[in-house]
């Protein structure tokens, strides 16, 4: 399986006589192209197997273009490691039998330990390998037969059936764990009921028909009213414990759950709040440097405990917040932000959260008491008030060589296509951007639902 | 705020609700002389019986509070209904989520303060709900501008369910961190006016069934 895995994955290759098939397969198997396709040529003149399979390959394999859009997470193609056994006719069936037999076993591994390795090193390929080697033994018996080797058909065929029918329901077991660890809603299990059902039938099938060997209806119908009575009866009595296991086990499932749970808050906690409490307790004695540590943490923790899983961060609210907290850990200086409504962020929206930032600046700077930030998103664009109660200074009078509010904040918004306007009273100075929705933005806000 | 303290000569008669005693002490010290705390609870049933006891003008509601069914300080509020009109509820809380705040004020609660708020605003806010008005925090305005949308009400028939465009005004200023008299003197309207508007505000808020709204509630899992 790991050579498997070193392998350059199986696809089309550009390099293409009819589809790029061989070449492909060259790459892949790390033989000489003209082999192959002499190979594919002479197989085409058996019964025109080769021309089946090549066509099966075209249909199967994906272009070397798709392969890379798909996720690289995944072998390029799904049965590509089921092929890269050639399923060459002259394989003998002593090998492949033993392999039917062998491979669900693993599949069967009921610790999770066992599960997991399982699940890193073979689940892409179990399922493939066990189809593959059951067509490889029917390929076998046919062949067998067609040179007038007697094959007991009454028992394979029943046998086959048990084979199969365990596979499928194993199979089964093995997809409602991933599904379980992926997510617990379990969606999509109708399916598996049905595959479980299938499984059972056709073990069940198989074997009446072997135990009754003859194959008359009237003794499988006995068989079967017998297996069924014994079944029942057995399940009554192992009910009961059946139930107190399944019990055990989850109340342990969860107890487990809330003590990852738990372990993951204390781990937290431990990096984050206690480590702030002990640092507030060694500074004690500067009254900034405390009230700055409470605000970081505070922010930290509400971060941590408030986040919102569904809002996916970069978005203009979030960058506006996260320039907020730039501002308060470098001033040590409040800064509280009310958001309304959120939009995408763009290259201008980008000017917008850095003009932002330079007037939290020097809101925290200049300005006393708490610096008040307002966002506001809506279909016609976003606007940003940032508010001090400071003393307050006359813009124009500003000398020219102060880049920070003429450059930083008027000019940068300006060259964006917004405005920026500057309120200074003695009570506070209040600055004002606005940055107007472009026509090709506005596919792009977010805010669609709070208005509609 | 003076022409506030100024016309209230009486001392408000106040209960605070919290579960730590630290910090109803703190918040004792922290309020003025206009304000009287005559009692203090530390769980839902406490809280219950001593606001019936004493019948306070203003309840100090802490949203999270122990005891009781778990509802916290939702379930206070609504344990005390024999008392509503003689008995407000300001909700103080560490949290600013809106599922915290958005709850307790569709409860009945008359405002909402986080705990950092300094001692003279607190104290204005007590005396605010007690005239019976709202006391709406920045943050709080924000929630409403959310949860309302930022368009104003074209038709009468859905007057509950949109802010007029003076009601936005108003929210809009609170949530850029202008205080009642600064939002009255940047709109020429007087400072009652203002109160008007918000007492207004507070009402569709709690009243409200409003589709949006409940969507707005229901995703951030408040129903």
């Amino acid at each position: 399986m790991t050579t498997a895995m070193q392998r350059p994955p199986l696809v089309r290759s550009g390099d293409r006589m009819i589809a790029g098939v061989c070449s492909g397969l060259a790459d892949h198997l790390g033989w000489p192209v003209k082999y192959i396709r002499l190979g594919m040529v002479l197989a085409s003149f058996a019964g025109g197997a080769g021309v089946v399979f090549y066509a099966w390959l075209w249909v199967m394999v994906p272009t070397a273009d798709e392969s890379a859009r798909r996720n690289s997470r995944r072998p390029a193609s799904p049965i590509a490691p089921a092929v890269s056994m050639p399923p060459s006719v002259g394989m003998p069936p002593d090998v492949a039998a033993p392999d039917a037999g062998a491979q669900p076993l693993p599949l069967y591994a009921p610790a999770p330990v066992v599960a997991s390795w399982f699940k890193l090193k073979r689940i892409q390929y179990g399922k493939e390998i066990l189809l593959g080697a059951g067509l490889l033994l029917v390929a076998a018996i046919l062949i067998a037969r067609q040179f007038g080797v007697e094959v007991p058909l009454g028992t394979l065929i029943p046998a086959a059936a048990i084979l199969g029918g365990a596979a499928i329901a194993w199979m089964q077991l093995d997809e409602t764990r991933r599904a379980g660890l992926v997510d617990k809603t379990k969606a999509d299990q109708a399916g598996g009921w049905v595959r479980l059902a299938a499984g059972l039938t056709l073990v069940v099938a198989g074997v009446l028909v072997m135990v009754s060997g003859s194959g008359s209806w009237e003794q499988t119908w006995l068989a079967l009213l017998a297996s069924i009575a014994v079944l029942g009866g057995v399940a009554l009595v192992l009910l009961p414990w059946g139930l107190k296991f399944w019990k055990d086990l989850e109340t342990e499932r969860a107890a487990r759950v809330r003590e990852t749970e738990r372990a993951e808050i204390a781990a937290h906690l431990h990096d984050s709040v206690l480590q702030t409490l002990a640092l507030i307790q060694r500074r004690a004695g500067s009254e900034q440097d405390v009230v700055r540590l409470a605000r970081a943490q505070e922010r930290e923790l509400r971060t941590w405990l408030y986040r919102d899983a569904a809002k996916d961060s970069g978005l203009l609210a979030e960058r506006i917040a996260a320039a907020a907290a730039e501002v308060e850990d470098a001033h040590g200086h409040p800064v509280d932000v009310v958001s309304v409504g959120d939009a995408a962020m763009t290259d201008r929206h980008e000017a917008l959260v850095l003009a932002a930032r330079e007037a939290m600046h020097n809101a925290a700077r200049h300005g006393g008491g708490a610096v008040s930030v307002y966002l506001e998103s809506s279909d016609s664009g976003s606007e940003v008030f940032v508010r001090d109660r400071g003393p307050g200074f006359d813009p124009d009078a500003v000398p020219e060589d102060r880049l920070g509010v003429k450059e930083s904040i008027i000019g940068r918004m300006k060259r964006h296509g917004g405005t920026a306007v500057i309120d200074s009273s003695s009570e506070g100075t209040e600055v004002r951007l606005k940055l107007p929705v472009e026509n090709a933005d506005k596919a792009e806000n977010r805010n669609g639902d709070a208005k509609a | 705020m003076n022409a506030l303290s100024e016309q209230v000569e009486r001392s408000v008669r106040v209960v605070i609700v919290d579960d730590h005693a630290i910090f109803r002490s703190g918040l004792k010290a922290d309020l003025d002389s206009r304000i009287d705390v005559v009692g203090e609870a530390g769980t839902v049933e406490q809280a219950i019986a001593v606001i019936a006891e004493v019948q306070p003008e203003v309840v100090l509601l802490d949203v999270h509070l122990p005891g009781g069914l778990g509802g916290g300080g939702r379930e206070v509020i609504s344990g005390s209904s024999a008392l509503r009109g003689s008995t407000s509820f300001l909700a103080l809380s560490v949290s600013d989520a809106a599922e915290d705040v958005v709850a307790v004020i569709r409860a009945g609660a008359r405002g909402y303060v986080t705990k950092t708020i300094s001692g003279p605003e607190i104290s204005d806010a007590v005396i605010r709900v007690a005239d019976g008005d709202a006391v709406f925090s920045p943050r709080l305005a924000g929630f409403v501008l959310d949860a309302f949308g930022t368009s104003p009400a074209e038709i009468a028939d859905d007057e509950l369910d949109r802010l007029s465009s003076r009601e936005l005004e108003v929210m809009r200023l609170i949530a850029r961190g202008y205080s009642y008299k600064e939002v009255a003197r940047e709109l020429f309207i007087s400072i009652k006016t203002v109160e008007t508007h918000v007492s207004a505000v507070l009402r569709k808020l709690q009243l409200s069934s409003r589709h949006e709204l409940t969507k707005w509630a229901a995703e951030r899992r408040l129903l």
